[in-house]
């Protein structure tokens, strides 16, 4: 929760708007964060073998090559 | 439905049998009727467009006419008919050769079933709705929109679309369960590498399937919106077309190959069979399925040559496309190597798997034509391409024709007339390369119409003549395999010598039960180490004892129970989308808030009947009435009663009558008892100590998570389009919801907690404080949808910013909205384990997995929130 008020802090401080492209990696790194933990531990991720990690991992690849080769696609 | 509560199935004789049954073989015959239904429907309509070709202008159809036949030609037969006729085999075959007694999840694969057959039927019904959808099978965008759909074909066009989001429900349920069943349920010394390369082939083809459709169903939710509540994704300037594009060949390219790996499978063992040896470089061969298996993923956008990409991207893609011919390229020497290292025995399923070759590589080297950037721009949109694809997709459809006469005899327990067979496949293949191979020589006639070059003419007519030749050769099949049925030769267990996979190793047809004993490959092939039936269930033909659902009996520990629920969801679901295809914007949303009510009153009155009436179950009917009455006021207030009801039309009420049944239906089967006894002994590397349901639910949230990461990557990829920063700026709200965004988020974390804390009192057997953290997690729930839908209301009345005010607000409201159904899905789950628990359910370490497969869905859609957060509130 602390580190959702972090993201907003960015947006509400006016921080994004001066330094927009670094602080928005920062706000999209914290989300992975919390991600990772949530899977992690929530989801015990941790515990499974890891193929079961594998699984999760092999699908968000797939979103990262669809989205990225889309984006990289536009002229 | 207390009758087959034993267990045990109607005689196939019944009727009932067949709507009841949950057995892997008898939903393999199903498919295989249905599929081969669907190829004499598809196949009429592809006789239609040659009938139609024999004269440029055409003989028999108008614009709107032949553009309906080509479009649901091309449909039906990519999606209804050419995967699900592999997957009656893998339906039929896979546990027999994995050694497994049924699918992991039985009940589960009778619905997928009954969904296809919903899916079917919905697209059906188009074609009596005005018109069926005529933008071609890959529905490109803005076709595919209503503002170019003509009129009369709007409604249809709907439950095309609706059509197909059932078939990818279907496909994707089926993709869990065969996962979860090869990895978790393979005899006793069955290593992956060593599965049969029918049942290998089936396992890549699901995991390309469970990503692929996962993409496919994304593209169609949005199109679906954009027809229902007036989002303007795909007619957005600029992104639109482009989008759709990327989405649906994302899951295209792939497609292509879930058609012709199942095929290839077959041909494999079929080519291995006949030679009467191991095929050679086995390793080899399954490393490069597997290679196509992850190139068919990045390989989309040769598909998209003639479009606004740039030209980098296609030349990485040129690269990956050629790239991904060279796997190919080993399997089919393999394959020929084979035969010429064995002592072929000319028998028909042989001749059929040898022209698949023949015509594979033809398609695949006319295909390579195709991944040439400079080329593609001549030959995109002409016969070339139609020949093409047709040798390429049309060779997996004669390899599954030698794969029936290959498994016929199993199946039967008959051995057919082998002279008819092979009358068959002189017919059909001379047929075939007549209809399609002309098309390469008068290439440059454009596709998707009916008029070309009159120097065309003749190469034509020969086409059309083949294809009634083709046509007709199947006649021959029905014929021969008919008459075989009832006076064919015992085929024996194994009529086929040097035959590999463990179907031989059974009698003719297999039994129920599959196995006569425990099946084990500790010895290389397949063995039974008891005799008797196996894990002590029953078997067909005798009475079973009755017991209690509470105890595992004798009775349960095999997995062959009837069911009527599969069934009746899936006729809930065909309902339904047939109600939404018809149903004005403005009433989209009400069939499903009286579903609500009708839901949570049923959970009441089902409960108190299976578990015992409790006031849980009192508080239950008694709030449907206060949330009917909501309904009710808030609909009067909106569209006034009696009248709204009245101008909602028939699809509102047949919506109102789907969702409800719906409710009912998917009430009743988690009420159900059935059980599935997981093997004691069985190799389940490399997913041992992951019980068959956490498996499953982990396999089905890959396929979410690429759901909403097609959703997300849609945003990022308009969003790009538009220009990243001034994307909200320039949006028609006053201002942006940060506070609700950042409020929400707070309450989806904790309720992710209180649901881990509900988890560990359940193990502990403390039944009040799980059920009190199950319901804080309801709260949580709850609170985060009334806080949505302040901001919500704010936005879309308040400040006018609506579905279609531009493209901003589609894909906010679309995202966003999505989560949230996933969050009432998740709601609706929690009434119903709160029911559950407050009777003693779940408790205790075992018990209390149900509450961690569900604990899994939430944190998953916390974790979507974590991003959507960020993305839609913030930057």
């Amino acid at each position: 929760m602390g580190l959702s008020t972090a993201q907003f802090a960015f947006e509400a401080s006016g921080l994004l708007k001066e330094m927009y492209v670094p602080i928005m990696a920062a706000i999209l790194g914290i989300s992975t964060l919390k991600a990772l933990a949530v899977s992690g531990w929530y989801m015990h991720l941790v515990e499974e073998p890891r193929a079961v990690t594998y699984v999760a991992i092999a699908a968000v690849i797939g979103v990262i090559a669809l989205t990225a080769g889309a984006a990289y696609s536009i002229t | 439905m207390g009758e087959h509560a034993d267990g045990h199935l109607p005689p196939k004789s019944t009727v009932k049998r067949w709507l009841v049954t949950t057995n892997h073989k008898d939903i393999g015959i199903l498919y295989l009727i249905t599929s081969v239904f669907v190829l004499i429907f598809a196949g009429i309509l592809g006789l239609l467009i040659r009938v139609q070709m024999w004269s440029s202008g055409g003989l028999i159809l108008d614009g709107l006419g032949y553009n309906q036949v080509v479009s649901a030609h091309g449909l039906l037969m990519v999606f209804w008919f050419i995967s699900p006729f592999g997957f009656a085999f893998a339906n039929y075959f896979v546990p027999l050769q994995i050694g497994a007694d049924d699918l992991a999840f039985p009940r589960l694969n009778a619905m997928s079933y009954w969904l296809y057959l919903a899916s079917i039927l919905l697209f059906f019904t188009s074609f009596f709705q005005g018109a069926t959808f005529t933008g071609g099978w890959t529905m490109y965008a803005p076709l595919n929109v209503p503002a170019f759909i003509p009129p009369v074909a709007e409604v249809g066009s709907l439950s095309a679309i609706l059509g197909l989001i059932l078939f990818t429900t279907s496909v994707t349920l089926g993709g869990v369960n065969f996962l979860t069943t090869m990895y978790r349920m393979r005899a006793e010394g069955l290593r992956v590498r060593d599965i049969p390369l029918f049942s290998l082939s089936v396992l890549l083809t699901v995991w390309m399937m469970l990503f692929a459709f996962a993409a496919l169903l994304a593209a169609l939710i949005v199109l679906s919106s954009d027809h229902l509540l007036g989002t303007t994704y795909f007619s957005t300037e600029g992104s639109g077309a482009l989008l759709w594009t990327h989405l649906f060949w994302f899951f295209g390219h792939p497609e292509v190959y879930i058609v012709f790996f199942p095929a290839l499978g077959a041909m494999a063992e079929i080519v291995q069979t006949f030679s009467g040896r191991r095929l050679v470089g086995r390793k080899w061969f399954v490393i490069a399925m597997g290679l196509v298996a992850v190139q068919s993923f990045i390989v989309w956008m040769h598909h998209m040559f003639l479009t606004a990409i740039n030209l980098p991207i296609k030349s990485i893609f040129m690269v990956t496309t050629i790239g991904i011919s060279l796997p190919f390229d080993l399997m089919v020497f393999a394959l020929i190597y084979t035969m010429i290292k064995g002592r072929v025995r000319w028998k028909t399923p042989f001749l059929f798997v040898l022209g698949a070759i023949i015509i594979f590589i033809v398609g695949g080297i006319t295909g390579v034509f195709l991944g040439a950037i400079i080329l593609d721009y001549s030959f995109r949109g002409t016969y070339w391409v139609v020949a093409h694809f047709h040798y390429a997709m049309a060779s997996a459809a004669v390899a599954l024709v030698g794969a029936v006469y290959y498994w016929y005899p199993k199946m039967t327990g008959k051995m057919y007339n082998e002279f008819l067979g092979k009358v068959h496949f002189v017919a059909a293949f001379v047929g075939f390369n007549l209809l399609y191979f002309p098309l390469f020589v008068v290439w440059d006639t454009p596709r998707r119409v009916f008029q070309y070059s009159e120097a065309f003419t003749i190469w034509h007519r020969v086409a059309s003549v083949g294809a009634f030749i083709f046509a007709a050769s199947f006649l021959v099949m029905v014929y021969n395999l008919g008459k075989s049925l009832y006076t064919g030769d015992e085929a024996g267990d194994n009529p086929w010598a040097y035959t590999a996979s463990g179907e031989w190793a059974v009698s003719s047809p297999p039994p129920l039960e599959n196995f006569p004993g425990k099946p084990s490959y500790t010895t290389g092939e397949l063995t039974f180490e008891d005799s008797g039936v196996a894990d002590g269930g029953v078997a067909e033909g005798e009475p079973a004892p009755d017991g209690g659902a509470a105890t595992v009996t004798e009775h349960e520990q095999h997995a062959d129970h009837a069911s009527w629920w599969p069934m009746l969801v899936s006729l809930s679901a065909l309902i339904t989308g047939l109600g939404l295809s018809g149903l004005e914007t403005d009433y989209f949303i009400w069939p499903f808030l009286f579903a609500i009510a009708v839901f949570v009153g049923y959970l009441g009155v089902e409960g108190g009947r299976r578990d015992g009436f409790s006031p849980i179950h009192g508080l239950y009917i008694a709030a449907s009435f206060p949330i009917l009455a909501a309904f009710g006021l808030v609909f009067h207030l909106h569209h006034g009663i009696p009248a709204g009801l009245f101008e909602g039309g028939k699809y509102f009420f047949i919506t109102i009558i789907g969702a409800s049944l719906g409710s009912m239906t998917l009430i009743s089967l988690g009420w159900e008892s059935f059980y599935v006894p997981e093997p004691e002994l069985a190799e389940q590397w490399p997913f041992g100590e992951v019980e068959n349901t956490k498996l499953g639910m982990w396999m089905f949230l890959g396929s979410d998570i690429i759901v909403f990461g097609a959703f997300i990557g849609s945003f990022i990829f308009t969003r790009f389009v538009y220009g990243w920063q001034p994307y909200f700026h320039d949006a028609a709200y006053v201002h942006k919801p940060t506070w609700p965004g950042l409020l929400n988020t707070y309450i989806l974390l904790a309720s992710s907690f209180t649901i881990v804390l509900a988890l560990v009192y359940a193990k502990r057997s403390e039944k009040w404080k799980a059920l009190g953290f199950t319901s804080l997690t309801f709260i949580g729930a709850s609170a985060f949808l009334v806080n949505k839908g302040i901001e919500w209301v704010d936005l879309y009345f308040h400040q006018g910013w609506t579905f279609n005010s531009d493209i901003m607000g589609s894909t906010y409201y679309l995202t966003t909205g999505l989560h949230a159904a996933h969050v009432v899905v998740g709601m609706l789950i929690l009434l119903f384990l709160i029911a559950r628990m407050f009777t003693g359910a779940y408790m205790g370490e075992e018990e209390s997995q149900t509450i961690e497969y569900f604990g899994l869905y939430w944190h998953f859609v916390d974790i979507v929130w974590l991003f959507l957060f960020p993305l839609f509130y913030i930057l």
